[in-house]
């Protein structure tokens, strides 16, 4: 115990109460220092006293020939024990006899008797030598040691005293395991032993047996060899009695049942050889020896045993993994080796470890979010909830089967499935299980309607009735309408100017009637008087950006305004497709092209690894920690960019380098909320364009960009979603995303830290995350904020809710974020699993900004 | 089993000591190796339980022996004690044994004291292990003294081993369970100040977690104390909360070092008798809260704490030292016979320091329903998060260090890096990490601290 505050020597220079020298004075080995090294103690420093350089596991043994001695060590690395003298501390651990118990030959009794010892457990230490030793005593059996005991312990060795003594229980309880486990195969050895030694006795017997008789029928009387003979047999029956005895004795140990039928052979046994010592010598009795012999043999060889055989000190004691049975040694050190392992490295991880998890087992709401070792529960509810979502299709797939309707079509199912959160939001935060029913009955009937209308849309394409148009238009207005996330509008001005323009058009007429509208943009490629009808959707299209933010009133207008545009450039649609039919030849080439394109996305998405999720090992920590570092560090941008994953909003990693892409990958994955088990939301390297429906379960993406007929395909997969998802270009050092403003990820992510390594970075980001865990379920369970006053007073509801955000003291992009994991929170409560039938799709028409290094 | 150990002659010596209830200690010996005849044993000290022994001199005897076997060829610094604890299944007991330097007869030898209990006290004792040992090392130390100056040491031994017998007793059923219900306690209150003012809850909680958990709730009504106790335990870790104690409705408590929250009554006046003394030798701060005119106190941080408690130690055992007969051994006295120290009785202070992170989970744990598990899951989110930062910001501290080999000239930074700018938030944190790795206080402040101290002496002495 050198570092012990108790024993650390006192330097006068230290001594404020004492200046001057007093004969009187109270020496130092008598007192306490005022000062721990005058005040520059190193709270480390007890640990680097020690010879060794790290804990490590000591298996010794109390020889009956050499006194104690070291077996093994684990790990067996000899840098582990450095300088550290393993035989004094065999010496210093084995001194004394904890087991404190009588085995052999008890007083009073002729015959041997095993005791069945329980192990002891003692700590101790030495402080001269600088560590200190949870030990635990066992005994094993061996026929050829004294009184048939062989003294072991085992020994969890470190330099920290209070680690030993914190983690006792958890120590004790590992090392009986591995106690339990050598015992085991110490008394199945020993059992076999026994037999091996009794057949040997028998054998033994039976040769004497026959001699003696020789004797007596050679000469007609006893002589003194056939005495001494006589001596021989009765104390081979003698020994053949005390071994049964002892085979008894370890085969009716409690816990090993099988022994009982061995117990049963050895009674049956008996009587036969009782009988044998009254009869006399006959032929008959002679050919039953030679049969027993015979059906031993098949078995093991018997030895004929010397009389005078005794014990010395020159035979060779078996070693330990001969005292117990192979398998039984090699798993015991397995077990081991995982103990050495899991009490590895500082008090405080192990200590923290511990009470992190139970903490986060109280979490079962919210662990899912960012915590990396939980299990999912799959509840029958989410199950069910994902067959409706499944018969929607099949309508589609029979009228058109065509890949880019599809698409079409699940933008207007996402827009539905948004009605299940917002509407679960709006009950009591606790619900009973017949409710829960009752909410996923009316998502049935939500994802019913919903099909119903879009199969109504779908009806439309046969008419060319301006009504009917305008129709459509005006559900696909009352849809957006219900959404409570904010729209978003991408307003990139650096894009050519007829893509853009065609871009937006796309959008307007997206919203206006999904299916038509993709129609409408593909015939307007070949016709160059359409150019005119773009520039005039120009016009148009300046309009609704602004109305977004005016009036109600003002809208109303824009749609009156819009109705008869649309209702002209149907019409030469229609025209077009009556006169052309060789371009529509060509249209049916881009859709199996792009079929074609698919069915290669989805064998590669198929044989894409899962390598994160799940539990996070050290070194894993430690390197995300240390990816992240390096990112915020070298991306000023950083922030923005983990706002996206945090809120939700995809990012999708750009480049030509696998390697450089593979690394921002690992950079950010710790920041995307609810990464799944298997880290299924996450796809590091994609070289293939990504459809509408992956957006739903990847949130961090690693895109390959190539100079060739893909890799346009890839650009023009990421135009067109480019609302949906931010852009991060490794190879530019460019961004485009949404504008981030608050202090909730500069507290995370601030690229002036000054935190020197990886595995603290991460602690801090678990630190904060956790943080932030907390104010999302508080919002999410904070009851008074969800419940409307009426059924027509949902603004109400929304503006308790941003008034809630706010007042704890977050922005605006910050309150995203905060409401982005509350609806994860809701989902996982209610359906058990946020991965089964969670379709759930949001985008925000935010203007998106480019950042640059 | 008494048959198989030989009468010891003479007769050893034994106490019996008076608890109220049933006491989970079976005995506590003092042994000594005899450099003629072996580990021998000199005193025993027994409950006097209502029931039977359940070990008989005899099997005392021979345990304390055979602790002290081994310890022969023991080579420890001067004036170390070495602690080794024992499970001896085959006896069914535990035992805990205090290993030092003594002198008896006249002769150097090697002393142990020990404590012996049921096995199945096991997970009971694990938690108090320490604040035993750290009671003990203290009476071993004065003890030594005694043996050194040729006084009689089982007076000054028994006076801690009876108040250890005590405190057992007590945590036996007084003890604050591992899990505390909520429920029990004011966070289970429909809104804050319903039981308890805002401000004053605020304040408790926080400079409880400053003062590394180690609290004293002091108040006329027990149910209000314990409720208060309670609630500073939900801020513990399940085996401090073991190491806590409820106040006992009849007021026979007194203060125990050592304990992390305890609950203690003023007497039928009003009073309360400040435990100096024993409120300076705990290991940790303390808080002090009075529930009846609800005032909250703290003592300084660890590292001034510790100056403190070493300060007054030596001087009781200077003291002692020079006393010049038995007769001066007790503890008014000693404090009377050191001129050169004066303590400072006033070592409680105001809480001087605000925070944010107790400020924010009261103002927020309150907006969610009570009744309900939310407050709870609520609350586990803030304990990690104070986990979590503490072992952030003790890595943050080695990483800056490395290790301890330089010194630590960082302290702006990380408070900026680990969002800790707020004073009351860095010492809840700090707090916390001092339990993780003891001294860190010492390591960080310490030479500022010492720097102070030097001044005022000098000035003193100009």
């Amino acid at each position: 115990m050198i570092g012990s505050p108790d024993v650390v020597a006192f330097t006068k220079e230290d001594d404020f109460g004492d200046s001057f020298s007093d004969p009187l004075s109270l020496p130092d080995e008598f007192s306490v220092p005022l000062f721990t090294h005058a005040a520059n103690a190193n709270p480390w420093t007890k640990t680097s006293y020690a010879k060794f350089s790290k804990d490590f596991i000591l298996i010794s043994e109390f020889s009956e020939q050499v006194g104690p001695q070291p077996l093994l060590t684990i790990p067996s690395d000899p840098k582990v024990c450095g300088t550290f003298d393993l035989n004094y501390f065999s010496l210093r651990i084995m001194s004394v006899d904890y087991q404190a118990s009588f085995v052999g030959h008890p007083p009073g009794s002729n015959y041997p008797k095993l005791n069945f010892v329980e192990d002891s457990k003692v700590v101790l230490g030495d402080s001269k030598e600088g560590a200190f030793a949870y030990v635990h005593h066992l005994t094993l059996y061996d026929l050829e040691a004294r009184g048939f005991v062989r003294p072991f312990c085992m020994a969890y060795i470190s330099a920290d005293e209070r680690k030993i003594m914190q983690q006792f229980q958890e120590l004790s309880s590992e090392f009986s395991k591995a106690s339990e486990c050598l015992k085991s195969g110490n008394r199945k050895a020993f059992a076999n032993e026994l037999e091996k030694k009794l057949k040997d006795l028998e054998y033994t017997r039976s040769v004497l047996h026959k001699e003696t008789e020789l004797q007596k029928m050679n000469n007609g009387c006893y002589s003194t060899q056939a005495i001494e003979k006589a001596n021989e047999l009765a104390n081979v029956e003698k020994s053949i009695y005390e071994h049964k005895d002892l085979l008894r004795q370890i085969t009716s140990y409690p816990s090993r049942r099988k022994r009982d039928v061995d117990f049963v052979q050895c009674e049956a046994e008996k009587p036969p050889v009782m009988d044998e010592t009254l009869k006399d010598t006959n032929p008959s009795d002679s050919a039953e020896n030679t049969v027993e012999t015979e059906s031993r043999k098949s078995s093991y060889t018997p030895q004929l045993i010397k009389a005078k055989s005794a014990k010395c000190f020159d035979k060779r004691l078996k070693t330990l993994e001969e005292l117990c049975d192979t398998s039984f040694f090699l798993q015991t050190l397995e077990q081991l080796n995982a103990v050495e392992k899991s009490f590895r490295g500082d008090l405080c991880f192990i200590y923290t470890s511990q009470i992190d998890r139970a903490l986060v087992s109280k979490q079962r709401v919210t662990s899912f979010l960012f915590e990396a070792e939980h299990d999912w529960e799959d509840g029958g509810a989410s199950k069910n909830f994902s067959i409706p979502s499944n018969n929607p299709t099949i309508p589609i797939l029979n009228f058109s089967g065509e890949p880019l309707s599809l698409d079409s079509y699940t933008t207007c199912i996402d827009v539905d499935h948004l009605k299940p959160g917002v509407e679960s939001g709006e009950g009591p935060p606790e619900s009973s299980t017949s409710d829960i029913t009752q909410e996923t009955s009316e998502a049935a009937d939500t994802e019913t309607k919903g099909s119903f209308s879009s199969d109504k849309s779908i009806e439309a394409l046969g008419s060319v009735s301006p009504s009917s148009l305008q129709t459509n238009f005006f559900d696909g207005l009352e849809r957006r309408s219900k959404i409570s996330i904010p729209s978003y509008s991408d307003n990139a001005s650096s894009s050519i100017a007829v893509p853009h323009r065609r871009s937006d058009g796309n959008l307007v007429q997206m919203d206006a009637a999904c299916c038509i509208g993709q129609d409408g943009f593909i015939f307007e490629d070949p016709l160059p008087e359409l150019a005119q009808e773009c520039c005039g959707d120009t016009v148009v299209n300046q309009e609704p950006l602004s109305l977004l933010h005016g009036d109600p009133a003002l809208q109303m207008d824009y749609i009156l305004e819009e109705s008869p545009n649309m209702g002209l450039t149907f019409s030469e649609l229609n025209t077009s497709v009556l006169s052309e039919e060789v371009a529509k030849i060509n249209i049916e080439d881009v859709f199996d092209r792009t079929s074609f394109m698919s069915i290669s996305t989805s064998s590669d998405r198929a044989v894409s690894p899962f390598t994160y999720g799940s539990a996070l090992t050290v070194k894993q920590k430690k390197k995300a920690g240390h990816s992240a570092l390096r990112f915020i560090r070298q991306y000023p941008f950083a922030q923005q960019a983990i706002s996206c994953l945090l809120s939700g909003r995809t990012l999708v990693i750009l480049g030509v380098d696998e390697g450089t892409v593979r690394k921002l990958v690992n950079a950010l994955f710790i920041f995307v909320p609810n990464l799944g088990k298997y880290g299924e939301t996450v796809q590091p390297w994609l070289s293939t364009p990504f459809q509408l429906t992956d957006l739903q379960r990847w949130k961090l993406i690693g895109l390959q960009r190539a100079v060739s007929p893909a890799g346009s395909s890839i650009l023009h997969s990421l135009n067109r979603y480019s609302r949906y998802i931010s852009i991060l270009d490794c190879d530019n050092k460019t961004l485009r995303c949404p504008p981030y403003k608050g202090t909730l990820i500069s507290h995370l992510a601030d690229h002036r830290t000054q935190i020197k390594r990886g595995s603290t970075y991460f602690l801090h980001i678990q630190g904060m995350l956790t943080q932030l865990t907390a104010k999302a379920f508080l919002y999410t369970f904070c009851h008074h904020i969800h419940l409307p006053m009426d059924i027509n007073d949902q603004g109400s509801v929304t503006s308790r809710r941003t008034n809630f955000l706010l007042q704890l003291g977050y922005t605006v992009e910050e309150s995203k974020i905060i409401q982005y994991l509350s609806e994860l929170i809701k989902q996982h409560y209610i359906h058990g699993s946020a991965k089964v039938g969670n379709p759930s799709f949001s985008f925000n028409y935010t203007t998106s900004y480019l950042y640059k290094i | 089993m008494s048959s198989a150990c030989p009468p010891q002659s003479p007769a050893v010596a034994k106490t019996e000591v008076l608890v109220d209830d049933c006491c989970p200690v079976l005995a506590a010996t003092f042994a000594y190796w005899d450099n003629i005849l072996g580990p021998r044993v000199r005193h025993i000290w027994a409950p006097k339980s209502q029931g039977l022994l359940l070990l008989s001199d005899g099997e005392v005897t021979f345990l304390a022996n055979h602790t002290l076997n081994g310890e022969i060829l023991r080579s420890a610094e001067s004036g170390a004690v070495d602690v080794k604890f024992f499970v001896l299944a085959e006896k069914g007991v535990i035992i805990v044994s205090l290993i030092f330097d003594g002198e008896l007869k006249g002769d150097k030898n090697t002393c142990a004291l020990s404590i012996i209990l049921p096995q199945s006290e096991l997970s009971f004792y694990l938690p108090l292990h320490a604040v035993c040992v750290e009671r003990l090392k203290h009476v071993i130390r004065k003890g030594r003294i005694c043996m050194q100056k040729g006084y009689n040491i089982i007076s000054m031994l028994s006076s801690e081993i009876v108040p250890i017998m005590e405190l057992l007793t007590s945590m036996k059923k007084h003890s604050v369970p591992e899990e505390v219900d909520l429920k029990d306690t004011v966070l289970n209150d429909d809104d804050i100040g319903d039981s308890c003012h805002e401000d004053f809850l605020h304040k408790a909680i926080s400079s409880h977690l400053q003062t590394c958990g180690c609290s004293m709730v002091v108040g006329s009504n027990p149910e209000k104390v314990n409720k208060i106790v309670l609630t500073l335990c939900l801020f513990l870790t399940p085996a401090e909360r073991k190491c806590s104690r409820l106040c006992h409705p009849d007021g026979s408590f007194k203060y125990d070092t050592g304990l992390f929250v305890q609950g203690l009554l003023k007497d039928s006046t009003g009073s309360f008798v400040f435990p100096y003394r024993q409120v300076l030798y705990s290991p940790y701060p303390t808080t002090h809260i009075d529930v009846d005119i609800n005032t909250v106190k703290q003592m300084p941080p660890c590292h001034e704490h510790t100056y403190h408690q070493r300060r007054y130690m030596r001087a009781e055992l200077s003291a002692l030292w020079k006393a010049a007969s038995e007769d001066d051994f007790s503890s008014d006295n000693l404090i009377n016979a050191q001129d050169s120290y004066t303590p400072d009785l006033n070592i409680f202070q105001d809480v001087m320091h605000k925070d944010t992170l107790v400020k924010s989970f009261i103002d927020e744990v309150f907006l969610l329903k009570p009744g309900l598990s939310l407050r709870s899951v609520y609350l586990s989110h803030f304990l990690l998060l104070l986990h979590r930062k503490a072992l952030t910001l003790l890595r943050y501290i080695e990483d800056e260090t490395q290790k301890g080999k330089k010194p630590f000239r960082s302290l702006r930074n990380l408070k900026t890096d680990l969002d800790l700018t707020v004073e009351g938030d860095l010492n809840i944190i700090m707090a916390m990490a001092e339990k993780l790795r003891a001294g860190l206080h010492s390591f960080v402040f310490g030479k500022s601290f010492l720097t102070s101290v030097q001044e005022r002496d000098l000035l003193i002495n100009f």
